[in-house]
């Protein structure tokens, strides 16, 4: 779900570590725990290692220790902003076939929805996502990933071609994302300040969502001081 | 009303034009070169600080450090 599953889509983010999402529920991290054990890794930071953390959205942050991925970084997560439960990112999962074997990724829209956060690399990372993905099927695709692309595209002048090129669709998604009507005007600049607008409500939503556990960290921590 | 074709060396510049012409095994073997390069040359595993993070903790980082020592640092860089 992180630099790894962004590579793969057409995002080139040099991640040094590696993050999933996991099901948390105790038999699946009773395997998880086998993995980990396996990979000799050991919690680094706070919170540990339990299911009510990863439930409450925390991530769980692992450093293996055994040959071949010493000092390797692995963040757990079971919860994401913005996304369904696990049981239905897990459906809408993408596998992807390497010469390292199967990869099970997020799909592109989960992946995009993973991203608006409040941090400032995260969104030219979107852009690119999305933009790679419109350089992979477009002009012409099916409707669903049309949609896809009047939700989230980020580069002003492609958001102008496809509502010029699906103008109807456009104008139904108009009430979802007024963007699109400066769009569907090729006015290129108020697509600019409403893409700019929309990042910063995001940003501001993913603060308000990370606020208490934030907090709870903290309190983690000073209780690991004591 | 059709559009007009992309160019998309133009709009994003050569290199990502390119990366987004591969396939995803394509990028993944790509990115998995460069990480044996960066292993090489003895790069660091720790990830990069993002103070921006939810996670972040500047204590956490400098006591977490892998192999006790910060990421690899720029000492020099080259004029232009």
């Amino acid at each position: 779900m992180g630099g790894q599953a962004c590579v793969l889509y057409g995002g080139a983010e040099f991640s040094r570590d590696t993050d999933i999402v996991v099901l948390a529920d105790d038999d699946n991290l009773g395997r998880l725990a086998a993995a980990v054990a396996e990979l000799e890794a050991d919690v680094v930071a706070v919170p540990p290692f339990s299911r009510s953390h990863l439930e409450a959205g925390h991530a769980v942050h692992f450093r293996c220790r055994a040959g071949g991925v010493e000092g390797m970084r692995l963040d757990v997560m079971a919860r994401i902003r913005g996304l369904p439960d696990f049981t239905t990112l897990w459906q809408r999962r993408t596998t992807i076939d390497t010469a390292a074997g199967p990869i099970e990724a997020l799909s592109l829209p989960d992946l995009v929805t993973a991203k608006k956060t409040q941090r400032d690399k995260d969104w030219p990372m979107i852009t690119r996502l999305v933009e790679a993905d419109y350089a992979a099927h477009g002009p012409r695709a099916d409707t669903p990933r049309t949609v896809f692309w009047l939700r989230e595209l980020r580069t002003p002048s492609i958001l102008v071609d496809v509502t010029r090129s699906a103008a109807d669709v456009s104008a139904s998604l108009v009430p979802k994302r007024p963007l699109l009507a400066a769009a569907l005007a090729a006015d290129v600049a108020g697509v600019a300040a409403g893409l700019a607008a929309e990042e910063a409500r995001e940003r501001e939503a993913d603060r308000i969502y990370w606020a208490p556990l934030r907090q709870e960290l903290e309190r983690l921590r000073l209780e690991r001081r004591r | 009303m059709d559009t007009q074709p992309i160019d998309w060396a133009e709009l994003v510049g050569a290199e990502w034009a390119e990366w987004y012409a591969m396939t995803p095994q394509e990028r993944f073997e790509a990115s998995s070169k460069l990480w044996q390069t960066y292993l090489e040359l003895g790069g660091s595993l720790d990830p990069e600080p993002d103070s921006q993070s939810p996670f972040y903790s500047d204590e956490e980082r400098r006591a977490f450090a892998a192999h006790g020592r910060p990421g690899l640092r720029v000492v020099r860089r080259g004029g232009i």
